[in-house]
């Protein structure tokens, strides 16, 4: 994923069925602006879209036969975008909305795959809108929720003030168990400022290095084996790369389909840049991102979202992986 | 619509475009269909524009957004666009709207003799002559691309997952059988003589049947996806683009399988980004990624001509008159370079 300012930014919006997805797009499309957005959609209807810019289509989900076994992409998503870039007007942003039961990997991807995307749009940030009243039966009932918790970047805890006080520090919990990195926002109709959810280069490698993942001290002693959790290491001794990038690669390729997510930050013997990456699945963006800040402890960090990661021997896989 | 000819730098400018019109229109060029010896150009605005020797139409309000196909029945031009309309246009600029589907696109047009085709999403609609409804043909997937063979008696729709060939049998009724390949298939198209279909796939590659016994094989190596091919008159070489060479596969005999394919370099090394044939000549018109266009002769590759140097913006189509007289060439940018092929041109 280049970084070029040609790059339109794309903002994906997930959510379960009546969370207020709608809502979200219609606030976003009504409020005085002054910006041309596209709007991909795909449950149609429902409630009217008021915007020029509206386009139909079908998620499609294909296989890519590019060796990676759980690679997906949106063809939809490829067809349209490419369409979109044809444009005499320029457009400031682009929302493709999912539907309820999406799992949004295949969106992510998409900006992984295929290079025309790449060149000319970028993955900006994922947002989900939750219904605070009905997010927690929704994760225990269906993995698509899950996935779209862990996937986000920000979670937009809509509906709040249906529920008291404790029953919403439960639902932040739960989803920060899953995703420790989502900017969780309070919501009642949706009512957000877009700079909160639009334009955040939240993909961005750079961006990696400020934000701070927000773990719970909590145990993980309530967890089915197929819920979406996150763990995270952390070692102030460099890393041998070799050693780094032998255990990751095959951890990748033979759990990659339970990883959902990883991101991390390096710190490699003998190499004076930090190292940042992040990943969907199998596929992976890494990149050195200048030098390590003067004065500052170098350290490595290392977060992974995702199921059965208690199975995967993670800590021990990073341990070896320390510098003798 | 003015013409800009100080665009180019006076030392950097070939005798095509010295003696040709150029254009610096600042607007997307979509896709352009020859018919006769005019060219009509579609837009990223939505506007047509037809182009004769010694005059250019006025600015034609086709679409309201992106023209995304073009084609042509008979002396019309047919275009689909992201406003959902399909449009048939005279070349007097009249317009006859076929069908609307609002906010769902028309993805690609085509033709045969008076059955007029558009697909939008996953739906092939088909217009048999002088029929007021179209008939519908479904498919499991959005369309990637359709093509008529030569004879207009088989329909190649490309999908997820390979192509549907529906057939007409003699009373009109069209039947569909499946050419299977795992993966998203584009663009489609007949060789000339109707004995293979090629389809462009998601992957950087090319997917091929051999009509007659269904045996399929695919071309790989490229660089990026193949998004302009083409055969020659004779379908002697598949033209493509996909790489920093224009890569022609020999596609006489049985076809490519085994076989090399030629590779044509051109100068600056620039990822070629559109192919057409010369007309009746094993040579081909070759745009790339800087806006440079070279005429090559496939087989002498130390033929190679140019016809426009670089824009800076890729090249998105060439359209050769049918009498071989001039040449399009358009480009992202939305420069247009309209001239003429031979220097005895008189006009």
């Amino acid at each position: 994923m280049g970084e070029t300012n040609k790059q339109v930014p794309v903002t994906v919006l997930t959510g379960f069925l009546g969370a207020g997805k709608t809502t979200l797009l219609n606030r976003i499309l009504t409020e005085q602006h002054g910006k041309k957005y596209a709007v991909i959609v795909n449950e149609f209807g429902e409630q009217g879209i008021d915007n020029d810019l509206v386009v139909d289509a079908d998620e499609e989900v294909f296989e890519m036969n590019n060796g990676c076994i759980c690679c997906t992409v949106r063809g939809d998503l490829i067809r349209i975008l490419s369409g979109l870039m044809k444009r005499a007007d320029k457009l400031d942003a682009i929302i493709v909305e999912t539907t309820g039961l999406a799992d949004p990997a295949p969106v992510a991807q998409t900006f992984f795959v295929d290079q025309d995307v790449a060149d000319r749009t970028k993955l900006d940030a994922i947002v989900t809108v939750a219904d605070a009243v009905h997010l927690s039966t929704q994760l225990s009932d269906h993995h698509e929720a899950e996935e779209q918790i862990a996937f986000a970047d920000v979670v937009l805890l809509n509906k709040i003030d249906l529920v008291d006080e404790s029953g919403l520090e439960v639902v932040k919990e739960r989803i920060k168990k899953i995703n420790p990195f989502a900017k969780i926002i309070h919501t009642t109709k949706c009512g957000v400022s877009l700079s909160e959810i639009l334009n955040l280069d939240a993909f961005n490698l750079k961006r990696i290095l400020d934000t701070e993942p927000d773990f719970l001290t909590s145990d993980h002693d309530h967890e089915h084996d197929d819920d979406v959790t996150s763990l995270s290491f952390v070692s102030d001794t460099p890393l041998n790369m070799e050693k780094f990038q032998d255990w990751f690669s095959k951890l990748l390729q033979t759990k990659g389909q339970d990883i959902l997510r990883t991101k991390g930050i390096l710190d490699f013997t003998g190499e004076n840049d930090r190292y940042v990456f992040q990943g969907v699945h199998m596929l992976m963006d890494a990149s050195p991102m200048g030098k390590w800040p003067e004065g500052k402890e170098r350290s490595s960090r290392l977060v992974f979202i995702g199921r059965n990661l208690e199975s995967m021997n993670l800590k021990e896989g990073f341990e070896n992986c320390k510098s003798a | 619509m003015k013409a800009d000819s100080n665009k180019f730098p006076e030392l950097n400018k070939t005798k095509f475009e010295n003696r040709g019109k150029e254009f610096k229109l600042g607007v997307p060029v979509t896709n352009a269909i020859t018919i006769g010896n005019s060219v009509a150009v579609g837009f990223g605005d939505g506007t047509v524009r037809i182009f004769r020797s010694g005059q250019i139409s006025e600015v034609i309000k086709a679409h309201s957004g992106v023209v995304l196909s073009i084609s042509k029945d008979g002396e019309d031009i047919l275009t689909g666009g992201d406003d959902g309309r399909f449009l048939k246009i005279s070349l007097d600029g009249e317009i006859k709207e076929i069908a609307n589907f609002g906010s769902r696109w028309v993805d690609h047009v085509t033709a045969y003799n008076g059955s007029l085709v558009c697909t939008s999403g996953n739906i092939v609609y088909l217009w048999m002559p002088n029929k007021k409804e179209p008939k519908l043909l479904e498919h499991e997937s959005t369309i990637g691309g359709v093509a008529f063979d030569s004879k207009g008696r088989r329909l190649a729709v490309s999908r997820y997952g390979g192509v549907t060939l529906w057939k007409k049998d003699y009373s009109n009724k069209w039947s569909s059988s499946n050419l299977i390949w795992k993966g998203s298939h584009n663009k489609v198209i007949f060789s000339n003589d109707d004995r293979f279909l090629v389809t462009s796939m998601q992957e950087n590659q090319l997917h091929f049947w051999r009509l007659k016994d269904k045996t399929d094989s695919f071309m790989s190596g490229y660089g990026a996806k193949v998004k302009s091919f083409a055969f020659v008159y004779d379908s002697k070489f598949l033209v493509t683009s996909g790489s920093n060479e224009a890569i022609c596969w020999p596609f006489d005999g049985n076809g490519p399988e085994g076989r090399k394919p030629i590779c044509l370099p051109y100068v600056g090394n620039k990822p070629v980004t559109f192919v057409e044939p010369f007309p009746n000549e094993n040579a081909i018109f070759t745009g790339l990624s800087d806006g440079s266009v070279f005429l090559s002769e496939i087989e002498k590759s130390t033929n190679t001509i140019i016809i426009r140097s670089f824009t800076e913006s890729e090249v998105t189509t060439i359209a050769v008159t049918e009498d071989c007289s001039s040449i399009l060439i358009g480009d992202i940018g939305g420069n247009i370079l309209w001239t003429s092929i031979w220097d005895e041109e008189e006009k």
